[in-house]
């Protein structure tokens, strides 16, 4: 029985094949890439007429293409270091202090969510013509932890809300200074929350194209401006490989996300 | 995720932390110290662009709006403009469409089945924008998967222009807005109480009936919320309409681009920042009082 359509066979039936036209269209753009990129090196074909890695070989064999691959996990990687070094302690201090205007700065480190990211990338890129650091490794790095933060506090700040302030109130009775609280007693029990930032930071980051496409030339490309001007210009068969092993990373560390976040929830 | 974390005022939901204050509360100085790097960052690397973007749009040699007036007398401007919203309200209103059905779809289901289909929504969000253009090419395109499925029925009679067209535009919009619509609506319908559903059957009311007068009013705030977040999200789309659209289908941001990089004129393209900055600032302040709340993030 089905108490939202009353009992209405054809109602049901409408409602069930719209939503199917939508799975299937929402599905499809993220796993056809799969077989496509098993396909031959050619041309991009549906269905692949031969199996075969030559693609997945063209693209590890092209440093344009491997390069610009390492060079978006490096950044992905720093930016996650940098990101969390910054919003750990910051959401810590909003979350147990008493200091005013308090409301303000979560405002602002919420920002970057709420802008368009050309706005940003128009102001970065003036910005950084003139302080000489377009198409440099740091000035994409610093954009991207500009960018990231927000995900990282909103999961921490979430994570010290479960977490159960009588501990620290008790450490603090026992004599424990402030330090030793926050690295003995707050770290631990935020553990899942800041990994669950973490991950979504590195994905951000890996992912991050409009910025990075403002801020960086030949120098340090990141693999979504490569990927960006490769769809816009050439349409080269390799994008399939390219898409697929992007894919499988974003899906892992989605399951990743969830597997956590079952975590938090089953601990409060 | 972000909504629900971030409209809760997290030190009022403790009242332990403030009652004890003196012991577990941290002291002013060492909140200013943890605070100052991440408030420096974004002073330096938001607020200041931000900042130079405004100040770039009203400055040339002397304080001017003269960049505004151009903008406001440029036919290519007025057109990108019209674009955009034509963009933004179609993409807003298809995913309205489908997206309404398929949250009703995953509300009707048990947990079990809900929480399956969910994984197949939530599938593309997690795919990266470019993975999904190209993609949606693979499929859409001239020599895509479904006009050589179309020209194999129907002899090599038709093939459908489906790419680098206003409708390519509109399929990646829709391919990217509809998950924020679908959990939007969804939330609203799973709050609704079914027995008024039953109570409505009782008396009479047919399926249609039922859904016009009970289901959909009740509804409402997360078809509100679902709509403005859709359009807030397109109306600074980028990558989509640069990927699979036409010189036709320009809009604000792709302009930003054009006069950043092929005309060189920065007081043009930050004055246009600014006008998408302004629109997009008005959609949030309203999606804030509807829910209370920020925008889950992702914006391409």
């Amino acid at each position: 029985m089905n108490p939202l359509f009353g009992s209405s066979a054809i109602a049901r039936r409408v409602v069930t094949a719209a939503a199917w036209v939508c799975y299937v269209f929402l599905l499809v753009p993220s796993l056809i890439v799969v077989p496509i990129s098993f396909g031959n090196a050619g041309q991009i074909e549906f269905p692949p007429r031969e199996f075969s890695l030559a693609l997945y070989r063209q693209f590890f064999t092209d440093p344009a293409w491997w390069g610009s691959m390492v060079q978006s996990l490096f950044v992905a990687v720093t930016t996650t270091a940098l990101a969390l070094l910054l919003a750990v302690p910051a959401a810590y201090a909003l979350a147990r202090s008493n200091l005013p205007g308090r409301g303000l700065l979560r405002g602002l480190f919420m920002m970057p969510m709420l802008v368009p990211v050309i706005v940003l990338g128009l102001g970065l890129y003036l910005q950084f013509s003139d302080w000489g650091l377009l198409d440099t490794t740091l000035g994409v790095v610093l954009a991207h932890v500009m960018l990231t933060t927000p995900y990282i506090m909103i999961s921490v700040m979430s994570g010290l809300q479960h977490s159960d302030v009588a501990l620290e109130t008790v450490a603090s009775i026992m004599g424990a200074s402030r330090r030793t609280i926050f690295f003995r007693v707050v770290l631990p029990q935020l553990g899942p929350s800041i990994a669950v930032g973490a991950l979504f930071a590195f994905l951000m980051s890996l992912d991050e194209v409009v910025v990075a496409y403002f801020l960086t030339g030949t120098d340090s490309m990141t693999l979504p401006v490569k990927m960006y001007s490769s769809i816009r210009w050439e349409l080269t068969p390799v994008l399939a490989a390219v898409s697929t092993l992007l894919t499988v990373l974003s899906l892992l560390i989605a399951l990743g996300i969830i597997a956590l976040q079952r975590k938090t929830e089953a601990q409060s | 995720m972000t909504s629900s974390s971030l409209s809760l005022d997290h030190s009022s939901a403790h009242p332990s932390a403030q009652s004890s204050g003196a012991t577990s509360g941290l002291g002013p100085w060492s909140a200013i110290l943890l605070l100052a790097p991440l408030t420096l960052l974004m002073l330096g690397i938001l607020l200041y662009p931000l900042g130079l973007t405004v100040w770039t749009s009203l400055y040339d040699g002397q304080l001017s709006v003269r960049a505004y007036g151009e903008l406001a007398t440029s036919t290519l401007f007025l057109k990108v403009l019209r674009n955009t919203i034509e963009i933004a309200v179609t993409g807003t209103l298809v995913s309205l469409v489908f997206g309404y059905p398929v949250a009703l779809h995953l509300a009707a289901q048990p947990p079990r089945r809900r929480t399956a289909c969910l994984i197949m929504v939530m599938l593309p969000f997690w795919t990266s924008i470019l993975v999904k253009s190209f993609a949606l090419v693979a499929v859409f395109g001239n020599q895509g998967l479904l006009n050589q499925l179309l020209g194999y029925l129907s002899g090599g009679q038709v093939n459908l222009p489906m790419m680098f067209n206003r409708v390519g535009v509109v399929l990646g919009m829709i391919n990217f807005l509809l998950p924020f619509m679908i959990l939007s609506i969804l939330g609203s319908l799973l709050a609704l109480d079914r027995r008024l559903v039953l109570a409505a059957e009782t008396m009479g009311a047919g399926a249609l009936r039922i859904f016009w007068k009970v289901i959909l009013p009740l509804s409402m705030p997360g078809v509100v919320a679902g709509v403005l977040i859709n359009v807030t999200l397109s109306i600074g789309m980028y990558i989509t309409p640069a990927l699979l659209g036409g010189r036709q289908d320009m809009m604000v941001a792709n302009l930003v681009d054009f006069y950043t990089r092929q005309t060189l004129d920065w007081p043009a393209a930050s004055a246009t920042a600014v006008v998408l900055l302004a629109i997009s600032g008005l959609l949030v302040a309203m999606l804030g009082r509807v829910r209370g709340g920020g925008l889950p993030g992702g914006a391409a």
